[in-house]
């Protein structure tokens, strides 16, 4: 068995983010071991995006920091505020995490197969041929081989957020983040995408998912967090959380949730 | 109809639309790029650039452009005492190009913001650093919106460089006119007007070959 220490793949202290007077994220700490799964349920406005957009810089933290894989993109001076190393060392830090969007955001000019190939070969410089048989690779993963010179405006947006699983996925990534990866598709979509995700699960990928999707989160997840007005008020196995949870918050949040259904 | 004198006045004619021509590619190949570094200037971090480049379009596109000839061409010499003195075509290329640039640098920079935040994130989401985004992901499909205002400005241009023919370029309606008032023939003038159509109308159908060619996809 190996430590804890060695395990550890993320870990954030004291995460703090304002947006102006809006106090989104009020001290989080997070640690993520290699091949975890922790989904992160909570109600709207409760900073699980921002959490996620924190880890892999889409927005800078106003105190405490990060730690990818032991590398500190940002750490706290004497009085606890977020001081980052230079942009282009967290970018190579940060491409160590695979990020999944709420509205797929692929690039329109380029074919499914350019989406992801674009990255591997720009930014790290790998051959062509490598890297095209890689993608086809995940495309086929992904279940979309025959669609690989489409554009992505002719893609239904299930087909869309998977071709976007596999261009992060091309970068090799050590962790996947997941932002709310079926919120923007049609209920009749959100299967195929959830089935792409239970794939990567299977694989012992290290994720990360925000969602509304409380079956799934129960069935995939090793770990969930449940985040309320900027903290983490519960982190748990999903059973403590959904079966018999003993905040009544969360009791409130899922019922809410079950009424909408 | 003498139709020796029509083919004459027409090859004078035609001759200063090779000028016309000239004004026109010479304004493009260099108002272009240069436009385009203005509206990159324009959405940098850097307040100084900023307000320089504010400056700038807001001056060459609030005064008329027959206005800026006159100052190249009989205002620069005069007020630098003779160092500074222009050609009239040199006078004319120079302030096309600042001109149209000042132009493009607004259409370019519109261009560049309506692509969403989105693709940034994306882009930088998979490592790509600013510059590598801007190029590969945010510039070509920027290109794909400036297109339609930028047939606008290139049917514009062609007919802009008429106003030439005030600071003494040999160009299609200068020599147009000459006829004119040589001959008493309204003629020439019929001429010229059939050859800017003529002009026009190859720049609308490269456009629109150009969006047609652009059309492979679509930006939400």
């Amino acid at each position: 068995m190996m430590d804890k220490e060695f395990m550890e793949i993320l870990r954030t202290h004291n995460l703090h983010k304002s947006f102006g007077k809006l106090h989104v994220l009020k001290g989080v700490n997070l640690s993520v071991e290699k091949g975890q799964i922790l989904s992160v349920i909570g109600p709207s406005g409760s900073g699980k995006s921002t959490l996620l957009r924190l880890l892999n810089h889409l927005e800078t933290a106003d105190r405490g920091s990060i730690f990818i894989g032991g590398e500190a993109i940002a750490r706290e001076d004497e009085n606890g505020n977020s001081v980052y190393l230079p942009a282009k060392e967290v970018l190579k830090i940060c491409s160590r995490l695979g990020m999944v969007f709420q509205n797929f955001n692929l690039f329109p000019h380029k074919s499914v197969i350019e989406n992801l190939m674009e990255a591997p070969i720009m930014v790290k410089g790998l051959p062509k041929e490598e890297v095209e048989q890689k993608c086809m690779q995940l495309l086929k993963k992904v279940g979309l081989t025959e669609k690989f010179d489409v554009y992505p405006g002719q893609l239904s947006g299930g087909q869309q957020q998977r071709v976007a699983i596999a261009r992060a996925l091309a970068m090799d990534p050590e962790i996947m983040l997941f932002d709310e990866p079926t919120s923007a598709l049609d209920p009749e979509l959100i299967g195929e995408v959830l089935e792409t995700i239970k794939t990567l699960a299977a694989e012992n990928t290290t994720m990360i998912i925000v969602t509304h999707e409380m079956t799934f989160a129960r069935e995939i997840s090793d770990r969930v967090l449940f985040m309320d007005d900027g903290q983490i008020l519960v982190d748990g196995e999903p059973d403590e959380i959904f079966k018999d949870p003993d905040h009544q918050r969360i009791r409130t949040f899922l019922q809410k949730i079950l009424e909408k259904r | 109809m003498d139709f020796q004198y029509l083919f004459d006045i027409t090859k004078y004619i035609a001759f200063g639309a090779g000028v016309t021509v000239l004004v026109f590619i010479v304004t493009l190949v260099f108002s272009v790029p240069f436009g385009i570094f203005c509206a990159l200037g324009k959405l940098s971090r850097f307040r100084i650039l900023h307000g320089l480049l504010g400056i700038y379009t807001w001056v060459f596109r609030g005064t008329p452009l027959l206005l800026q000839l006159f100052f190249t061409y009989y205002g620069l010499p005069m007020i630098t005492n003779g160092a500074v003195k222009f050609s009239p075509l040199m006078a004319a290329f120079v302030t096309f190009i600042i001109n149209y640039a000042a132009y493009f640098t607004e259409i370019f920079r519109a261009g560049i913001q309506s692509i969403g935040k989105g693709q940034y994130e994306a882009a930088k989401a998979l490592g790509m650093r600013p510059r590598l985004t801007m190029q590969r992901i945010i510039l070509p499909q920027a290109v794909k919106l400036i297109l339609p205002p930028m047939g606008n400005e290139a049917i514009n241009l062609i007919k802009d460089t008429a106003l030439c023919s005030v600071i003494t370029v040999t160009e299609m309606l200068r020599n147009a006119n000459r006829v004119m008032s040589r001959d008493f023939n309204v003629g020439a003038l019929v001429i010229a007007a059939c050859l800017y159509l003529l002009l026009t109308f190859v720049v609308i159908q490269v456009f629109r070959k150009l969006e047609k060619h652009f059309a492979y996809y679509q930006i939400k």
